[in-house]
Protein backbone atom coordinates (compact mmCIF):
# COMPACT_ATOMS: atom_id res chain seq x y z
CA UNK A 1 0.00 0.00 0.00
CA UNK A 2 1.52 3.38 -0.98
CA UNK A 3 1.67 5.43 1.72
CA UNK A 4 3.32 8.96 2.28
CA UNK A 5 5.24 7.33 4.95
CA UNK A 6 5.17 4.19 7.23
CA UNK A 7 5.14 6.58 10.31
CA UNK A 8 1.35 7.35 10.87
CA UNK A 9 -0.02 7.19 14.73
CA UNK A 10 0.95 4.23 16.62
CA UNK A 11 -0.94 3.58 19.51
CA UNK A 12 0.98 3.78 23.09
CA UNK A 13 1.63 5.43 26.10
CA UNK A 14 4.79 7.48 26.06
CA UNK A 15 5.49 11.31 27.61
CA UNK A 16 4.88 12.31 23.57
CA UNK A 17 1.64 10.45 23.49
CA UNK A 18 0.55 12.19 26.72
CA UNK A 19 0.67 15.32 25.62
CA UNK A 20 -2.12 17.71 24.14
CA UNK A 21 -1.55 17.61 20.12
CA UNK A 22 -1.45 21.53 20.35
CA UNK A 23 1.24 21.99 22.69
CA UNK A 24 2.84 19.33 20.65
CA UNK A 25 2.73 21.41 17.52
CA UNK A 26 3.85 24.68 19.92
CA UNK A 27 7.04 22.48 20.72
CA UNK A 28 7.65 21.96 16.95
CA UNK A 29 7.75 25.41 16.12
CA UNK A 30 9.59 26.78 19.63
CA UNK A 31 12.59 23.82 18.95
CA UNK A 32 12.69 24.39 15.36
CA UNK A 33 13.51 28.53 15.84
CA UNK A 34 15.94 27.49 18.97
CA UNK A 35 17.58 25.28 16.76
CA UNK A 36 18.89 28.02 14.41
CA UNK A 37 20.67 29.62 17.12
CA UNK A 38 21.98 26.33 18.53
CA UNK A 39 25.89 25.35 18.74
CA UNK A 40 27.31 22.53 19.22
CA UNK A 41 26.80 21.59 22.48
CA UNK A 42 22.81 22.99 22.32
CA UNK A 43 22.87 20.67 19.31
CA UNK A 44 24.21 17.41 21.22
CA UNK A 45 21.63 18.08 23.91
CA UNK A 46 19.08 18.28 21.21
CA UNK A 47 19.84 14.95 19.45
CA UNK A 48 20.25 13.39 23.22
CA UNK A 49 16.38 14.47 23.86
CA UNK A 50 15.12 13.35 20.78
CA UNK A 51 17.39 9.91 20.83
CA UNK A 52 15.06 9.23 24.17
CA UNK A 53 11.70 10.60 22.68
CA UNK A 54 12.54 8.10 20.00
CA UNK A 55 13.42 5.21 22.45
CA UNK A 56 10.11 6.43 24.74
CA UNK A 57 7.65 6.20 22.10
CA UNK A 58 9.12 2.91 20.57
CA UNK A 59 10.18 3.83 17.16
CA UNK A 60 13.37 2.16 16.33
CA UNK A 61 16.14 4.69 15.59
CA UNK A 62 17.08 1.88 12.42
CA UNK A 63 13.62 1.97 10.88
CA UNK A 64 13.33 5.72 10.86
CA UNK A 65 16.51 6.17 9.17
CA UNK A 66 15.31 3.87 6.86
CA UNK A 67 12.37 5.77 6.07
CA UNK A 68 14.53 9.23 5.54
CA UNK A 69 16.64 7.15 2.99
CA UNK A 70 15.45 9.91 -0.14
CA UNK A 71 16.02 12.57 2.40
CA UNK A 72 19.23 11.48 3.38
CA UNK A 73 20.23 11.94 -0.44
CA UNK A 74 18.75 15.37 -0.20
CA UNK A 75 21.07 15.85 3.13
CA UNK A 76 24.05 14.73 1.38
CA UNK A 77 23.52 17.25 -1.62
CA UNK A 78 22.54 20.32 0.95
CA UNK A 79 26.22 19.19 2.87
CA UNK A 80 28.07 19.25 -0.93
CA UNK A 81 26.52 22.70 -1.95
CA UNK A 82 27.63 23.83 1.55
CA UNK A 83 30.60 22.32 1.88
CA UNK A 84 31.90 23.85 -1.78
CA UNK A 85 30.26 27.44 -1.74
CA UNK A 86 31.23 28.70 2.07
CA UNK A 87 34.72 30.70 1.71
CA UNK A 88 37.28 29.96 4.65
CA UNK A 89 40.31 27.89 4.90
CA UNK A 90 40.84 25.26 2.42
CA UNK A 91 41.34 21.95 3.48
CA UNK A 92 41.13 20.35 -0.08
CA UNK A 93 41.73 21.79 -3.28
CA UNK A 94 41.53 20.12 -7.09
CA UNK A 95 40.64 23.31 -8.87
CA UNK A 96 38.16 24.56 -9.45
CA UNK A 97 36.91 22.47 -6.77
CA UNK A 98 37.51 23.94 -2.73
CA UNK A 99 36.07 22.30 0.38
CA UNK A 100 36.89 24.89 3.02
CA UNK A 101 36.94 23.99 6.99
CA UNK A 102 34.19 26.40 7.70
CA UNK A 103 32.24 24.86 4.75
CA UNK A 104 32.14 21.32 6.42
CA UNK A 105 31.23 22.58 9.53
CA UNK A 106 28.65 24.73 8.09
CA UNK A 107 27.29 21.47 6.14
CA UNK A 108 27.58 19.16 9.46
CA UNK A 109 25.15 21.86 11.27
CA UNK A 110 22.46 22.46 8.64
CA UNK A 111 21.87 18.91 7.94
CA UNK A 112 22.34 18.34 11.71
CA UNK A 113 19.06 20.85 11.89
CA UNK A 114 17.25 19.48 9.17
CA UNK A 115 17.70 16.12 10.06
CA UNK A 116 16.43 16.92 13.97
CA UNK A 117 13.64 19.00 12.46
CA UNK A 118 12.71 15.94 10.41
CA UNK A 119 12.99 12.93 13.54
CA UNK A 120 10.72 15.94 15.23
CA UNK A 121 7.82 15.92 13.03
CA UNK A 122 7.80 12.29 12.98
CA UNK A 123 7.46 11.78 16.40
CA UNK A 124 4.54 13.75 15.92
CA UNK A 125 3.17 11.89 13.59
CA UNK A 126 3.72 8.73 15.04
CA UNK A 127 2.74 9.99 18.39
CA UNK A 128 -0.28 12.02 17.82
CA UNK A 129 -3.83 10.99 16.14
CA UNK A 130 -4.47 12.77 12.91
CA UNK A 131 -8.16 13.57 14.25
CA UNK A 132 -5.88 15.63 17.19
CA UNK A 133 -3.59 16.92 14.50
CA UNK A 134 -6.63 18.46 12.97
CA UNK A 135 -8.83 19.45 16.34
CA UNK A 136 -4.94 21.26 16.84
CA UNK A 137 -4.79 22.91 13.70
CA UNK A 138 -8.62 23.84 14.04
CA UNK A 139 -8.21 25.68 17.50
CA UNK A 140 -5.04 27.56 15.98
CA UNK A 141 -7.21 29.14 12.71
CA UNK A 142 -10.63 29.71 14.78
CA UNK A 143 -9.47 33.28 15.73
CA UNK A 144 -8.78 33.88 12.43
CA UNK A 145 -11.82 36.14 10.65
CA UNK A 146 -13.05 34.73 7.16
CA UNK A 147 -11.08 31.06 7.32
CA UNK A 148 -13.66 28.62 8.23
CA UNK A 149 -11.25 26.36 10.70
CA UNK A 150 -14.00 23.43 10.19
CA UNK A 151 -13.23 23.65 6.68
CA UNK A 152 -9.53 23.52 6.33
CA UNK A 153 -9.85 20.87 9.41
CA UNK A 154 -12.15 18.29 7.38
CA UNK A 155 -9.87 19.08 3.65
CA UNK A 156 -6.87 18.26 6.20
CA UNK A 157 -8.79 14.78 7.19
CA UNK A 158 -9.94 14.20 3.83
CA UNK A 159 -6.12 14.93 2.39
CA UNK A 160 -4.43 12.51 5.12
CA UNK A 161 -7.22 9.59 4.23
CA UNK A 162 -6.97 9.90 0.34
CA UNK A 163 -3.29 10.02 -0.55
CA UNK A 164 -2.66 6.46 -0.17
CA UNK A 165 -5.45 6.00 -2.23
CA UNK A 166 -4.80 8.34 -4.97
CA UNK A 167 -1.31 6.52 -4.77
CA UNK A 168 -2.65 3.47 -5.05
CA UNK A 169 -4.47 4.25 -7.90
CA UNK A 170 -1.50 5.44 -9.33
CA UNK A 171 0.57 2.82 -8.98
CA UNK A 172 -2.36 0.28 -10.66
CA UNK A 173 -2.81 2.78 -13.63
CA UNK A 174 1.21 2.79 -13.94
CA UNK A 175 1.06 -0.90 -13.94
CA UNK A 176 -2.24 -1.74 -16.34
CA UNK A 177 -0.20 0.62 -18.70
CA UNK A 178 3.37 -0.88 -17.97
CA UNK A 179 1.67 -4.67 -19.21
CA UNK A 180 0.32 -2.75 -22.33
CA UNK A 181 4.05 -1.70 -23.30
CA UNK A 182 3.63 1.80 -22.39
CA UNK A 183 7.74 1.34 -21.42
CA UNK A 184 8.60 1.11 -25.61
CA UNK A 185 7.16 4.66 -25.84
CA UNK A 186 10.54 7.06 -25.04
CA UNK A 187 8.64 10.50 -24.91
CA UNK A 188 8.15 11.29 -21.40
CA UNK A 189 5.35 13.76 -22.05
CA UNK A 190 3.28 11.08 -23.78
CA UNK A 191 3.45 8.63 -20.73
CA UNK A 192 2.84 11.47 -18.22
CA UNK A 193 -0.17 12.52 -20.25
CA UNK A 194 -1.22 8.79 -20.49
CA UNK A 195 -0.77 8.88 -16.61
CA UNK A 196 -2.00 11.48 -15.84
CA UNK A 197 -5.46 11.98 -17.64
CA UNK A 198 -6.80 8.46 -16.38
CA UNK A 199 -5.35 9.27 -12.60
CA UNK A 200 -7.27 12.58 -12.62
CA UNK A 201 -10.17 11.81 -13.70
CA UNK A 202 -10.73 8.25 -11.42
CA UNK A 203 -9.74 10.97 -8.53
CA UNK A 204 -12.72 13.42 -9.39
CA UNK A 205 -14.82 10.71 -9.96
CA UNK A 206 -13.84 9.80 -6.41
CA UNK A 207 -14.47 12.53 -5.31
CA UNK A 208 -17.88 12.65 -6.61
CA UNK A 209 -18.84 9.51 -4.81
CA UNK A 210 -16.95 11.01 -1.37
CA UNK A 211 -19.13 13.86 -1.55
CA UNK A 212 -22.61 11.18 -1.91
CA UNK A 213 -21.52 8.96 1.01
CA UNK A 214 -20.85 12.39 3.22
CA UNK A 215 -24.20 13.80 2.23
CA UNK A 216 -25.25 10.74 2.96
CA UNK A 217 -24.03 10.82 6.59
CA UNK A 218 -25.13 14.51 6.90
CA UNK A 219 -22.18 16.14 6.83
CA UNK A 220 -22.68 19.39 7.66
CA UNK A 221 -19.52 22.27 9.22
CA UNK A 222 -21.39 22.81 12.47
CA UNK A 223 -20.13 19.67 13.66
CA UNK A 224 -18.88 17.82 17.03
CA UNK A 225 -15.18 18.68 17.04
CA UNK A 226 -12.82 16.42 18.66
CA UNK A 227 -12.11 17.18 23.00
CA UNK A 228 -8.92 18.90 23.19
CA UNK A 229 -7.75 19.15 27.16
CA UNK A 230 -4.83 20.70 27.92
CA UNK A 231 -3.00 19.05 31.63
CA UNK A 232 -0.80 19.89 33.68
CA UNK A 233 1.77 17.81 32.32
CA UNK A 234 1.67 19.89 29.19
CA UNK A 235 2.35 23.02 31.17
CA UNK A 236 5.36 21.48 33.09
CA UNK A 237 6.22 19.90 29.49
CA UNK A 238 6.08 23.33 27.72
CA UNK A 239 8.32 24.91 30.99
CA UNK A 240 10.55 22.23 30.18
CA UNK A 241 11.07 23.10 26.20
CA UNK A 242 10.87 26.41 27.15
CA UNK A 243 14.04 25.98 28.89
CA UNK A 244 15.60 23.91 26.35
CA UNK A 245 15.26 26.27 24.35
CA UNK A 246 16.85 29.28 26.02
CA UNK A 247 19.81 26.84 26.21
CA UNK A 248 20.44 26.15 22.99
CA UNK A 249 20.58 29.41 22.08
CA UNK A 250 22.78 30.84 24.80
CA UNK A 251 24.67 27.13 25.15
CA UNK B 1 -41.92 2.10 7.23
CA UNK B 2 -41.15 3.13 3.52
CA UNK B 3 -43.74 4.06 1.07
CA UNK B 4 -43.07 5.24 -2.70
CA UNK B 5 -45.62 6.81 -4.98
CA UNK B 6 -44.98 6.60 -8.46
CA UNK B 7 -41.75 7.55 -7.74
CA UNK B 8 -40.09 9.10 -10.89
CA UNK B 9 -36.02 10.34 -12.12
CA UNK B 10 -35.39 11.76 -15.14
CA UNK B 11 -31.38 12.90 -15.33
CA UNK B 12 -30.76 15.96 -16.34
CA UNK B 13 -29.34 14.67 -19.97
CA UNK B 14 -32.77 13.20 -20.35
CA UNK B 15 -32.85 9.62 -19.58
CA UNK B 16 -35.43 8.04 -17.30
CA UNK B 17 -33.83 6.26 -14.25
CA UNK B 18 -36.57 5.22 -12.61
CA UNK B 19 -40.20 5.65 -13.94
CA UNK B 20 -43.67 5.30 -11.78
CA UNK B 21 -42.40 2.87 -8.64
CA UNK B 22 -45.18 2.01 -6.21
CA UNK B 23 -44.22 0.07 -3.30
CA UNK B 24 -44.45 0.07 0.29
CA UNK B 25 -41.64 -1.56 2.66
CA UNK B 26 -42.48 -2.66 6.25
CA UNK B 27 -40.60 -2.29 9.04
CA UNK B 28 -38.29 -5.34 9.90
CA UNK B 29 -38.36 -6.14 6.38
CA UNK B 30 -35.16 -8.36 4.55
CA UNK B 31 -36.09 -7.06 0.79
CA UNK B 32 -33.90 -7.59 -1.92
CA UNK B 33 -33.88 -5.59 -5.15
CA UNK B 34 -32.37 -6.69 -7.91
CA UNK B 35 -32.18 -6.63 -11.79
CA UNK B 36 -29.49 -5.95 -14.59
CA UNK B 37 -26.67 -3.03 -14.81
CA UNK B 38 -28.65 0.22 -15.75
CA UNK B 39 -32.38 -0.50 -14.14
CA UNK B 40 -32.54 1.63 -11.81
CA UNK B 41 -31.70 0.17 -8.55
CA UNK B 42 -29.08 2.26 -7.40
CA UNK B 43 -31.07 5.47 -8.40
CA UNK B 44 -34.33 4.22 -6.54
CA UNK B 45 -32.53 3.73 -3.51
CA UNK B 46 -30.76 7.43 -3.25
CA UNK B 47 -34.22 8.26 -3.29
CA UNK B 48 -34.66 6.33 0.17
CA UNK B 49 -32.81 9.09 2.03
CA UNK B 50 -32.60 12.36 -0.23
CA UNK B 51 -29.17 11.70 -2.10
CA UNK B 52 -31.51 12.44 -5.72
CA UNK B 53 -35.06 14.58 -5.01
CA UNK B 54 -37.69 12.65 -7.47
CA UNK B 55 -38.82 14.32 -10.55
CA UNK B 56 -41.82 12.87 -10.30
CA UNK B 57 -44.32 11.64 -7.10
CA UNK B 58 -43.01 11.12 -3.66
CA UNK B 59 -40.71 8.67 -0.66
CA UNK B 60 -42.65 8.40 2.50
CA UNK B 61 -40.79 7.82 5.22
CA UNK B 62 -43.00 6.51 8.61
CA UNK B 63 -45.92 8.90 6.51
CA UNK B 64 -43.32 12.02 6.29
CA UNK B 65 -41.88 13.16 2.81
CA UNK B 66 -38.03 12.64 2.51
CA UNK B 67 -37.58 16.18 0.49
CA UNK B 68 -39.31 17.80 3.55
CA UNK B 69 -36.75 16.46 6.35
CA UNK B 70 -33.70 15.46 4.27
CA UNK B 71 -31.80 14.94 7.53
CA UNK B 72 -34.25 12.71 9.32
CA UNK B 73 -34.46 10.72 6.25
CA UNK B 74 -30.90 10.05 6.36
CA UNK B 75 -30.79 9.64 9.84
CA UNK B 76 -33.54 6.70 9.53
CA UNK B 77 -32.32 5.32 6.03
CA UNK B 78 -27.99 4.46 6.65
CA UNK B 79 -26.78 3.71 3.20
CA UNK B 80 -23.50 0.99 2.56
CA UNK B 81 -22.33 2.24 -0.96
CA UNK B 82 -20.86 -0.54 -3.53
CA UNK B 83 -17.48 1.24 -3.12
CA UNK B 84 -16.06 1.47 0.29
CA UNK B 85 -13.26 3.30 -0.05
CA UNK B 86 -15.13 6.06 -1.30
CA UNK B 87 -17.29 6.01 1.58
CA UNK B 88 -14.94 5.84 4.02
CA UNK B 89 -13.50 9.28 5.41
CA UNK B 90 -11.92 9.15 8.31
CA UNK B 91 -7.69 8.77 8.89
CA UNK B 92 -8.64 6.23 11.66
CA UNK B 93 -11.33 3.38 11.59
CA UNK B 94 -12.23 5.06 14.81
CA UNK B 95 -12.38 8.23 13.39
CA UNK B 96 -14.22 7.47 10.38
CA UNK B 97 -17.42 5.28 12.75
CA UNK B 98 -17.24 8.96 14.59
CA UNK B 99 -18.03 11.31 11.39
CA UNK B 100 -21.59 10.69 11.33
CA UNK B 101 -22.60 11.21 15.10
CA UNK B 102 -20.08 14.28 15.27
CA UNK B 103 -22.27 15.54 11.95
CA UNK B 104 -25.43 14.81 13.89
CA UNK B 105 -23.54 17.09 16.83
CA UNK B 106 -23.63 15.06 19.58
CA UNK B 107 -22.15 14.91 22.78
CA UNK B 108 -18.40 13.68 22.75
CA UNK B 109 -19.72 11.12 25.40
CA UNK B 110 -22.72 9.72 23.34
CA UNK B 111 -20.58 9.72 20.45
CA UNK B 112 -17.38 7.53 22.01
CA UNK B 113 -20.36 5.11 23.16
CA UNK B 114 -21.88 4.89 20.05
CA UNK B 115 -18.73 4.67 17.93
CA UNK B 116 -17.56 1.54 19.97
CA UNK B 117 -20.90 -0.13 20.19
CA UNK B 118 -20.91 0.29 16.38
CA UNK B 119 -17.19 -0.99 16.31
CA UNK B 120 -18.14 -4.16 18.47
CA UNK B 121 -20.89 -4.90 16.48
CA UNK B 122 -18.97 -5.13 13.33
CA UNK B 123 -15.85 -6.96 15.37
CA UNK B 124 -13.17 -4.13 14.34
CA UNK B 125 -12.89 -2.73 17.61
CA UNK B 126 -9.76 -4.08 18.05
CA UNK B 127 -8.78 -1.93 14.87
CA UNK B 128 -10.20 1.23 16.12
CA UNK B 129 -6.23 2.80 15.44
CA UNK B 130 -6.02 1.42 12.44
CA UNK B 131 -5.53 3.09 8.99
CA UNK B 132 -8.50 2.31 6.81
CA UNK B 133 -6.59 1.61 3.34
CA UNK B 134 -4.73 -0.73 5.64
CA UNK B 135 -7.61 -2.79 6.30
CA UNK B 136 -8.94 -5.94 3.95
CA UNK B 137 -12.09 -5.36 1.36
CA UNK B 138 -14.26 -7.33 4.21
CA UNK B 139 -13.40 -5.02 6.99
CA UNK B 140 -13.75 -1.95 4.77
CA UNK B 141 -17.03 -3.26 4.07
CA UNK B 142 -17.62 -4.15 7.80
CA UNK B 143 -16.13 -0.53 8.66
CA UNK B 144 -18.46 1.50 6.80
CA UNK B 145 -21.45 -0.46 8.01
CA UNK B 146 -20.06 0.97 11.83
CA UNK B 147 -20.14 4.13 9.90
CA UNK B 148 -23.70 4.10 9.39
CA UNK B 149 -24.99 1.93 11.98
CA UNK B 150 -23.39 4.98 14.65
CA UNK B 151 -26.23 7.11 13.68
CA UNK B 152 -28.55 4.35 14.85
CA UNK B 153 -30.68 4.28 11.27
CA UNK B 154 -34.21 1.97 11.11
CA UNK B 155 -33.13 0.83 7.68
CA UNK B 156 -29.82 -0.19 6.67
CA UNK B 157 -29.54 -0.29 2.64
CA UNK B 158 -26.79 -2.00 1.23
CA UNK B 159 -25.62 -1.32 -2.41
CA UNK B 160 -24.05 -4.17 -4.11
CA UNK B 161 -22.23 -5.16 -1.25
CA UNK B 162 -20.69 -8.42 -2.08
CA UNK B 163 -18.92 -6.89 -5.55
CA UNK B 164 -15.29 -7.56 -5.47
CA UNK B 165 -14.92 -9.79 -2.47
CA UNK B 166 -13.74 -13.09 -1.61
CA UNK B 167 -16.04 -15.92 -0.36
CA UNK B 168 -14.77 -14.96 3.36
CA UNK B 169 -15.65 -11.33 2.67
CA UNK B 170 -18.71 -12.25 1.27
CA UNK B 171 -19.87 -14.22 4.45
CA UNK B 172 -18.48 -11.55 6.90
CA UNK B 173 -20.68 -8.83 5.60
CA UNK B 174 -23.36 -11.38 5.24
CA UNK B 175 -23.36 -12.01 8.94
CA UNK B 176 -23.18 -8.66 9.15
CA UNK B 177 -26.60 -8.35 7.18
CA UNK B 178 -28.20 -10.85 8.99
CA UNK B 179 -27.17 -10.10 12.46
CA UNK B 180 -28.90 -6.45 11.50
CA UNK B 181 -32.12 -8.41 10.37
CA UNK B 182 -32.40 -10.20 13.77
CA UNK B 183 -31.89 -7.01 15.38
CA UNK B 184 -34.62 -5.60 14.32
CA UNK B 185 -33.15 -3.69 11.26
CA UNK B 186 -35.16 -3.55 8.24
CA UNK B 187 -32.60 -4.12 5.19
CA UNK B 188 -32.70 -3.22 1.78
CA UNK B 189 -29.97 -5.39 -0.31
CA UNK B 190 -29.32 -4.22 -4.27
CA UNK B 191 -27.69 -7.09 -6.26
CA UNK B 192 -27.54 -8.91 -9.39
CA UNK B 193 -25.84 -11.49 -8.03
CA UNK B 194 -29.07 -13.21 -6.00
CA UNK B 195 -26.74 -16.13 -4.88
CA UNK B 196 -25.43 -15.29 -1.81
CA UNK B 197 -28.37 -13.51 -0.36
CA UNK B 198 -31.81 -15.26 -1.41
CA UNK B 199 -31.40 -17.23 1.13
CA UNK B 200 -31.87 -14.75 3.84
CA UNK B 201 -34.56 -12.54 2.40
CA UNK B 202 -38.33 -12.42 2.60
CA UNK B 203 -39.17 -10.28 -0.50
CA UNK B 204 -37.73 -9.89 -3.82
CA UNK B 205 -38.44 -7.27 -6.25
CA UNK B 206 -37.54 -6.90 -9.82
CA UNK B 207 -36.48 -3.74 -11.44
CA UNK B 208 -35.76 -3.68 -15.40
CA UNK B 209 -36.06 -0.02 -17.47
CA UNK B 210 -36.34 1.90 -14.17
CA UNK B 211 -39.49 0.15 -13.42
CA UNK B 212 -40.86 -2.88 -11.07
CA UNK B 213 -41.40 -5.81 -13.09
CA UNK B 214 -41.89 -8.24 -10.00
CA UNK B 215 -42.47 -8.08 -6.86
CA UNK B 216 -43.40 -11.01 -4.13
CA UNK B 217 -41.79 -13.91 -2.36
CA UNK B 218 -38.14 -14.91 -3.82
CA UNK B 219 -39.45 -18.32 -3.83
CA UNK B 220 -41.53 -17.20 -6.40
CA UNK B 221 -39.85 -14.47 -8.18
CA UNK B 222 -36.91 -15.88 -8.58
CA UNK B 223 -37.80 -18.31 -11.37
CA UNK B 224 -38.94 -15.51 -13.47
CA UNK B 225 -35.14 -13.75 -13.23
CA UNK B 226 -33.61 -14.51 -16.02
CA UNK B 227 -36.60 -13.36 -17.81
CA UNK B 228 -35.48 -9.88 -16.46
CA UNK B 229 -31.56 -10.45 -16.82
CA UNK B 230 -30.71 -11.67 -13.45
CA UNK B 231 -29.05 -15.04 -12.84
CA UNK B 232 -31.08 -17.65 -11.53
CA UNK B 233 -28.78 -19.36 -8.81
CA UNK B 234 -27.97 -22.91 -10.06
CA UNK B 235 -29.75 -24.60 -7.02
CA UNK B 236 -32.85 -23.10 -7.95
CA UNK B 237 -32.72 -23.96 -11.57
CA UNK B 238 -32.19 -27.70 -10.37
CA UNK B 239 -35.40 -27.56 -8.14
CA UNK B 240 -33.53 -27.50 -4.93
CA UNK B 241 -33.96 -25.20 -2.21
CA UNK B 242 -31.05 -22.06 -2.08
CA UNK B 243 -29.00 -22.67 0.85
CA UNK B 244 -27.23 -19.92 3.06
CA UNK B 245 -23.63 -19.14 1.97
CA UNK B 246 -23.62 -19.07 6.07
CA UNK B 247 -23.58 -22.47 6.40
Amino acid sequence: MAELTNFGFRAGRSIPHGLDARFKLLFLVLISLASLKAGLWAMLLLSGGMLWMLSDARLSLVAVLRELRYFLILLVVVFAARALAAPGDAVFIFEPITITRQGLVDGVMVCWRLLLMVFLGLVLTATTRPADIRAAVEWILKPIPIVSAKRIGTMMGLIMRFIPVIFNQARETAEAQRARGVENRKNPAYRLTKLGIPLIRRTFENADRLIVAMESRCYSENRTGPDLMSTRRDWAALLVIITLSLLMIFL
Amino acid sequence: MIATENLSHRFSNGRLGIDGITLSIGAGEFVIIAGPNGSGKTTFIRHLNGLLKPTGGRVLLDGVDVVRDVVRARQMVGMVFQDPDSQIVGETVYGDVAFGPENLSLDRVEINKRVTESLQAVGLFHLADQRPHLLSGGEKRRLAIAGVLAMRPKVVVFDEPFSSLDYPGVQQVLQQIVSLHQSGHTILVTTHDLEKVIAHAGRLILLAGGSVVRDGQPGIVIKEAEAFGVREPCVSRLGLEVSSWLN
